[in-house]
């Protein structure tokens, strides 16, 4: 069993990575085209893009949009988690319902709903209309995730906080926050990386400023090149450098 | 301090909203029109940066015409067939009496009949080139390639791809058949179901630009039917032996044409970017743009253009090709979207 | 006021922002798009309602039809495939590997997420083409004579989306496998079991709750995916979102989207009533 253990792990892993490292070599094709036979190494490619100025906007616009529709998302379902932990209301069951159901909606229709409604009302298709759809496919996560998070112990310490005279606030800020900061962070990393990653609704509720999938597929839309590797290898190596730097970080810490 | 970090994050948040920047031009377009090399002399001379949004087919054009607000859009880039369509619906304005000469044109191309409607101009073509066969000659017989009855021998049975966008390759299943495409009505549409099912058997895939330049590159297919220089060109550098050709029974012309959007705020710098792309310089820069290359509508190109790229263009050829090939077909609302049902049919067999 | 009362007042003002949000950016734009599915595109303009024709077309329409078909035979096949590679994985990590190194192999399990979605599914394109490394390698070592086409057909779609997923269930499956108690898997061994009799009736039963989870996510987010068969199937077949974006990007038909997106979502529903005895949403 340990052998096989080993064999699957391999196995599975070289499917894993192995798009991803055929991405990497072929960023550095000497040619037009990104397939085989490779032809030498070159780092022309990593130059266009570095020089590509859409290219450099949709990354910024990317990170903008993920970082403060993820902060909106966790913010909201961290709100909507303590309050409904923190007392038995009417219609509590049904409230959580709602709360959790576009997580049952596939992304495209929360896009074109949002889109409709927007163009109804007059609204047009940019980074805000993109973000707000992100909290909204987030949202549901980062609910379920804290709600998840705060079990019995938890709210028996959110309970003597109270009782020892803490304002609600405070009993979120000083004992709610920092109990379920391993949840919070979670919930926040997931969310960053669904809106980081997500193509639809950015897709269909942007217009000139887009996020960086919604130029790679521009990109990818008009010719195959080994550019749209360089940009999926360099946003791949400073993903995983961020991801590692963390991990010896804030993780190692919280781990003790 | 959680309503702080809110209020922080909702201010950041409006503060992605783009702030109105002095000069903006707001352009609806297709792919070959987004290459840096193309506006970036245009921005720098007029000082503005010009937004572009590319979409696709026109029926997607219009309806983010129809959802936008009047001044979202200033110009527009459409199927030259289609251009009445987009006037009878209220989105192009007329472009002002002498505007853009089109002296120079080839005279083929110039469409006036297509550009105008009530003997007013709205649009004005700016490149042009063909739908028909794209192959590799290492691999296929040049001389099955004269015919687009090959495509139905069996010869070529899982080589084909078939390039995605109903008009042009419904136009050429239409040749085959011996229906010109000003005469592919509804009626005559139905003959062309059992032909192109045939054609979608013996095909590997229905693919987009970019599927269909890698198909052809790698080798994957060695025909691709719908498919032209504009396909080729990119690649010619790196696989001499892709090749395009028209067949005895004809191409596909397809036409570009670009035209300023009712109800723009800015119709002067409108008519200065219709003036820049259809000027020798715009031209032989749009013509060899990065995402598909093309002929220019202008012929005075030419002196702007490499003698290279004048011979991978077929510059020479032209009079020759122009003769053979019919414009695109022009369906009204029922045929198009009975040819989009047919359509998405083949895909979906 | 009680102070049950008190309580009360907080929770639901705690609640309100959520719930707000999900009413105006959820509830409505959806009552919108079912409004919207109900006109119908006459000639080139939308003829307002109510009536069911884009419904009655889906379903006398072979190629709508079909459509609902793909979809659910493309995802019911990658939600069973990758929970079956994912759970030995999240096994294998989480009981196998030394603990020191556990992290590190999780991180690497989940490493491609970090490169962008639409990025991935290029890759695999230029994986599973036919001069693609995969059928190099195959040809190269003599395992086949040539090579065969995988690349625009269903199974790059199903390939595409499993090496997505995986991750997904890996992760899911991970977190509830390590929160499981040692003390079952002892105890169970002290009676007697064996080490697979262990992992099939002790263990596996006890992360079913994180394996419906994840399937059930697995499933909402493939069958709603436009990228990954569009890059990767070739046209061949159309899958549901597929056809959504034509409706959108070929025709501009607003209602016909609604309309084929209101089917998706019921499919969706009835796949959450199907697995709503194991699922606990809220209790990820």
């Amino acid at each position: 069993m340990r052998t096989l253990s080993w064999v699957y792990l391999g196995a599975i892993f070289t499917f894993i990575l192995l798009p991803v490292v055929v991405l990497v070599i072929f960023s550095f094709q000497d040619g037009r085209l990104p397939v085989p036979p490779f032809k030498g190494a070159t780092l022309k490619w990593y130059a266009k893009i570095l020089g590509d100025r859409d290219l450099m906007d949709a990354l910024v616009n990317s990170m903008m949009v993920a970082i403060l529709s993820s902060l909106v998302a966790v913010t909201l379902g961290f709100l909507a988690a303590s309050g409904l932990a923190r007392a038995a209301l009417p219609g509590s069951a049904l409230m959580r319902g709602l709360l959790i159901a576009p997580m049952t909606v596939s992304y495209l229709i929360i896009g074109l709903g949002l889109l409709q409604m927007f163009n109804q009302v007059g609204i047009r298709p940019s980074l805000l209309a993109t973000g707000i759809g992100h909290v909204v496919i987030n949202l549901p996560l980062c609910f379920a995730i804290l709600y998840a998070a705060i079990g019995e112990h938890q709210k028996s310490a959110l309970q003597a906080a109270r009782d020892l005279g803490a304002r609600e606030w405070q009993v979120l800020w000083h004992v709610a926050a920092p109990m379920l900061a391993p949840s919070l962070a979670a919930a926040f990393f997931l969310s960053f990386t669904f809106s980081w990653d997500e193509f639809i609704i950015a897709f269909l509720l942007t217009r000139f400023d887009v996020t960086l999938p919604v130029e790679i597929w521009s990109m990818l839309r008009s010719g195959l090149s080994p550019a749209t590797n360089a940009v999926g290898s360099l946003v791949f190596l400073v993903s995983v450098a961020v991801v590692v730097t963390l991990e010896l970080t804030l993780f190692r810490k919280g781990s003790k | 301090m959680t309503f702080k970090r809110t209020c922080a994050a909702a201010a950041l948040l409006l503060g992605l909203v783009p702030a109105a920047q002095a000069e903006e031009l707001n352009a609806l377009i297709w792919c070959d029109h987004a290459d840096p090399k193309l506006l970036e002399p245009f921005e720098k001379a007029h000082d503005v940066r010009v937004n572009v949004k590319e979409y696709e087919g026109t029926a997607a054009g219009l309806t983010i015409l129809q959802q936008s607000q009047p001044g979202d859009w200033d110009v527009m880039v459409i199927d030259a067939v289609d251009v009445a369509r987009a006037v009878e619906q209220g989105y192009l304005a007329p472009l002002p009496d002498g505007a853009v000469s089109t002296a120079d044109y080839f005279p083929q191309v110039v469409l006036a009949d297509h550009n105008s409607v009530d003997g007013k101009t709205y649009a004005v073509t700016e490149k042009f080139g063909y739908n028909t066969l794209a192959y590799n000659k290492a691999k296929v017989d040049p001389k099955d390639m004269e015919s687009l009855a090959s495509l139905w021998s069996g010869k070529y049975d899982g080589r084909i791809a078939i390039y995605d966008y109903y008009l042009p390759v419904l136009g050429l299943v239409g040749l085959a058949e011996g229906i010109d495409t000003a005469n592919l009505d509804a009626a005559a549409l139905e003959k062309l179901r059992d032909p192109l099912m045939k054609l979608k058997a013996a095909s590997k895939q229905v693919s987009d630009v970019v599927a269909s330049q890698t198909a052809l590159a790698t080798g994957e297919v060695d025909v691709l039917i719908g498919g032209g220089e504009w396909l080729t060109a990119v690649l010619h550098s790196e696989n001499p032996d892709l090749d395009w050709t028209i067949p005895k029974e004809g191409g596909l012309l397809w036409a570009q044409s670009i035209g300023m959007v009712e109800g723009t705020q800015k119709p002067e710098l409108a008519i200065e970017f219709i003036k820049y792309i259809t000027s020798p310089e715009g031209q032989a820069r749009l013509a060899t743009s990065s995402c598909y290359w093309g002929m220019p509508a202008n012929m005075a190109a030419g002196d702007a253009l490499s003698e290279d790229e004048k011979s991978v263009l077929r510059w020479s050829d032209q009079t020759d090709y122009l003769a053979r090939a019919q414009l695109y077909p022009v369906p009204d609302a029922q045929t198009d979207a009975a040819m989009q049902d047919m359509w998405t049919d083949m895909l979906q067999n | 006021m009680s102070i049950e009362r008190i309580e009360k007042r907080q929770g639901a003002t705690l609640v309100a922002p959520a719930l707000l949000w999900t009413l105006i950016f959820f509830v409505l734009p959806f009552l919108a798009m079912a409004l919207m599915s109900l006109s119908h595109l006459e000639g080139r303009s939308v003829v307002s309602g109510p009536d069911l024709r884009n419904y009655a077309k889906i379903f006398t329409e072979a190629s709508l039809l079909k459509g609902i078909a793909v979809s659910l035979e493309i995802t019911v096949l990658v939600t069973v495939i990758s929970v079956a590679l994912a759970w030995p994985l999240a096994w294998i990590i989480a009981t196998r590997v030394p603990v020191r190194w556990r992290r590190l192999a999780l991180l690497l399990a989940v490493l491609p997420f970090w490169t962008s979605y639409v990025v991935r599914s290029y890759s695999w394109a230029l994986v599973l083409g036919e001069k693609g490394v995969v059928m190099n390698a195959l040809v190269g070592l003599g395992m086949l004579s040539e090579p065969v086409q995988i690349m625009a057909t269903r199974s790059a779609t199903v390939t595409g989306f499993v090496h997505f997923f995986v991750m997904l269930l890996t992760l899911t499956i991970y977190s509830n496998l390590v929160q499981l108690s040692p003390n079952y898997a002892r105890a169970a061994e002290d009676l007697g079991a064996s080490r697979w009799q262990v992992i099939r009736l002790v263990i596996l039963p006890l992360t079913l709750p994180g394996v419906v989870t994840g399937a059930f996510l697995t499933f909402v987010l493939c069958i709603g995916d436009y990228i990954t068969p569009q890059i990767l199937g070739g046209n061949n077949e159309l899958t549901l979102p597929q056809l959504i974006m034509l409706q959108l990007g070929r025709r501009g038909d607003y209602p016909m989207a609604s309309a084929l997106s209101l089917v998706l979502m019921l499919i969706v529903t009835l796949a959450y009533l199907a697995c709503a005895r194991w699922l606990k949403m809220e209790r990820v």
